[in-house]
């Protein structure tokens, strides 16, 4: 699947990319085409600039010759000034003609032929000037018939004649260049055209392929992020259904255990009781007749049932201590929370004021310093700090004077306390240990049954709050308390 | 208290039973003791024995709550949710549970003392010599008063 998607996607890519570059080498092509055809344009163009040049020069010769008939015949001034402007422009005009054609060399061969025949004829004409402006008339007319200068025009009309037919054919021979560069224009335009739309077509139909999949998957993403919610709240009902379990078993548990606890210890109550009269009887038999008193007997009710009753007595008192233990734990666990508003340098002085006769006989002090407020349950709060604190005084290091700092900071929405000693502090691998139910760390010295911190810890835990102890060997111990700065309930 | 009044102990611990029977004669009491190891039994005495409470025998129950075929609540439900005598008999709960809502709930039933059996044995013998001492000074309906 994820291999085939990978696939498709590098394919829709490349063909993507394929078809941009296909749409830039086309607008090329295109560029180039366009370029190609206006070099066409242009040499029709020019080849039209050639005739009207040509078509210019052919005009001024006739205007010309015509002038000169005219001044010949009439002597008129005006026809004198008519053929010497003629005659003026004449080069100008075949310069024109020789310009346009540098790169023709047949052309350039006529306009040299030109050039030789109009010089010629600019003789014959300034003859006739001279001639006519002297007055002999006849001369003139008779030299303009046999001078050769009209054979000279017939000349001229031919040559232009054949440099305006060189250029007809140039003309149609670029005519067709042009027309079927416009074809070709055409073609390359549709051919362009195709591309932009097949290429945006692909995209689009790519666009539109990608967009309807992220929309599915956003949609299942949404049903599954539901899902997921629905899921946690079932493990939820699941996970406090358990734990509710584990509460009234425990409780029951304790609760039943403590049935035959009662039995144990009243029947070694008994036990004893019945052993004062059965003692008083020995005393009276050993004074009366002591040998019916055996060894074993005296010993028997004087040593072993005595001892046999003592162990069994502090067992079951330990037992029955462990069990209301067991009992307080399932029972805080049980008791419902009730958030306050908490104004906590007052419920630690409280706890401090309770302690005051135990560190006073100490010598120790306990310093409270900033202590942020919170809102929690005041019963949990109370028992979580006053065991912290009882406990600092409790593990002080006897020959050091006993110093206890509580304080508190606030960490975003939460809230740190600590209780910081100087005391006998804990061994760092027994930092877990000393939260467990029962279990007890460093010299045994100290009444307790293990059960304060583990206490601390389960109500901590459902203020959903942590605790955690920063301790080494005779260095004190930092036990620190992270509670919600707002508890909800 | 007289004589006539029959203690009737529902208690499921033999051991118990014996223990609270000692220290009841220890605090002078000598009344007949019936005692049942389950409700079932201790029920049909209640309701149906000719010299029963519900046919007007004095009585006064000693009701231990946590009991293997029902629940002791359940037996004092009965006691005091019926129409006869029996709902008139003094029931005194006597056992382990200190817990706050299984005390009200027994007060809520009727029940006229409660009382924790103490797991340490002198408290335990202690508290069951003063109720013998409270049970020879109360009075039982339909016990003839002593003169």
């Amino acid at each position: 699947m994820q291999i085939t998607d990978r696939l498709f996607n590098r394919l829709v890519l490349s063909a993507v990319t394929v078809g941009f570059v296909a749409v830039l080498l086309a607008g090329f092509v295109l560029f180039a085409t366009i370029q190609r055809n206006q070099e066409f344009n242009r040499w029709v163009d020019h080849t039209y600039q050639v005739q009207q040049a040509l078509a210019d020069f052919r005009i001024q010769l006739e205007r010309s010759e015509t002038a000169r008939r005219g001044y010949i015949l009439r002597r008129d001034q005006r026809y004198l000034a008519f053929l010497q402007s003629s005659m003026r422009e004449l080069p100008e005009a075949l310069a024109q003609v020789e310009r346009l054609t540098i790169d023709n060399p047949a052309q350039q061969g006529r306009v040299a032929q030109i050039r030789t025949l109009y010089e010629r004829q600019l003789a014959f004409v300034q003859e006739s000037e001279r001639l006519v402006s002297a007055g002999a008339i006849p001369q003139a007319v008779n030299r303009f018939r046999n001078d050769g200068s009209i054979e000279n025009i017939i000349a001229l009309r031919d040559i232009l004649v054949e440099a305006r037919a060189e250029e007809q054919k140039l003309l149609e021979v670029r005519t067709a260049q042009q027309t079927a560069g416009q074809q070709t224009l055409l073609w390359v335009m549709i051919v362009c055209g195709l591309l932009v739309l097949g290429v945006a077509g692909g995209s689009t139909f790519v666009i539109f392929q990608y967009t309807r999949d992220l929309t599915a998957s956003r949609r299942s993403l949404t049903r599954l992020n539901a899902n997921l919610e629905g899921l946690v709240e079932e493990r939820t009902v699941d996970l406090r259904r358990a734990n509710d379990e584990i509460q009234r078993f425990a409780y029951i548990v304790s609760h039943d255990l403590r049935s035959p606890l009662v039995n144990i210890m009243g029947f070694t109550a008994e036990l004893e009781a019945a052993n004062v009269p059965l003692g008083e009887l020995v005393d009276r038999v050993e004074q009366a007749n002591p040998d019916l008193l055996s060894d074993d007997a005296r010993s028997a009710v004087r040593i072993e049932l005595p001892e046999a009753t003592g162990f069994i007595r502090a067992s079951t008192q330990k037992m029955d201590r462990l069990i209301n233990a067991i009992l307080r734990l399932s029972r805080e666990g049980r008791r419902v929370l009730t958030a306050e508003p908490l104004d906590m340098t007052a419920l630690v002085e409280g706890i401090a004021a309770s302690l005051k006769h135990r560190t006073d006989e100490l010598g120790a002090t306990i310093t409270i310093q900033a202590m942020p407020d919170l809102v929690s349950d005041r019963v949990a709060v109370e028992q979580i700090l006053s065991n912290l604190i009882e406990n600092a005084v409790k593990y002080l290091k006897p020959g050091r004077v006993g110093r206890i700092f509580v304080r508190g900071r606030a960490e975003g929405t939460r809230v740190v306390y600590e209780v910081e000693d100087n005391g006998r502090g804990i061994d760092p691998k027994d930092h877990e240990r000393v939260f467990d139910l029962f279990r007890r760390a460093g010299t045994q010295d100290q009444p307790g049954e293990g059960i304060g911190l583990a206490h601390v810890r389960a109500l901590a835990y459902r203020l959903g709050g942590i605790i955690s102890c920063d301790s080494a060997l005779d260095q004190g111990a930092t036990f620190r308390l992270s509670l919600p700065a707002v508890t909800t309930t | 208290m007289s004589q006539h009044v029959t203690i009737v102990m529902i208690e499921d611990d033999e051991g118990h039973a014996r223990l609270i029977e000692k220290n009841i004669r220890r605090a002078g009491i000598s009344n007949p003791i019936r005692h049942f190891l389950e409700g079932t039994s201790a029920v049909d005495y209640l309701e149906n024995a000719p010299e029963g409470p519900n046919h007007n025998g004095p009585a006064l129950v000693l009701l231990d709550l946590n009991l293997p075929d029902m629940s002791g609540t359940d037996i004092l439900a009965r006691i005091k949710g019926g129409d006869g005598a029996l709902k008139r008999t003094p029931v005194v709960v006597l056992t382990t549970t200190d817990d706050k809502v299984e005390i009200q709930r027994c007060y809520d039933l009727g029940c006229n003392v409660y009382i924790t059996k103490p797991v340490n044995y002198e408290s335990f013998a202690q508290a069951i010599r003063q109720l013998g001492l409270f049970l020879s000074v109360i009075q039982v309906p339909g016990d003839e008063p002593t003169a």
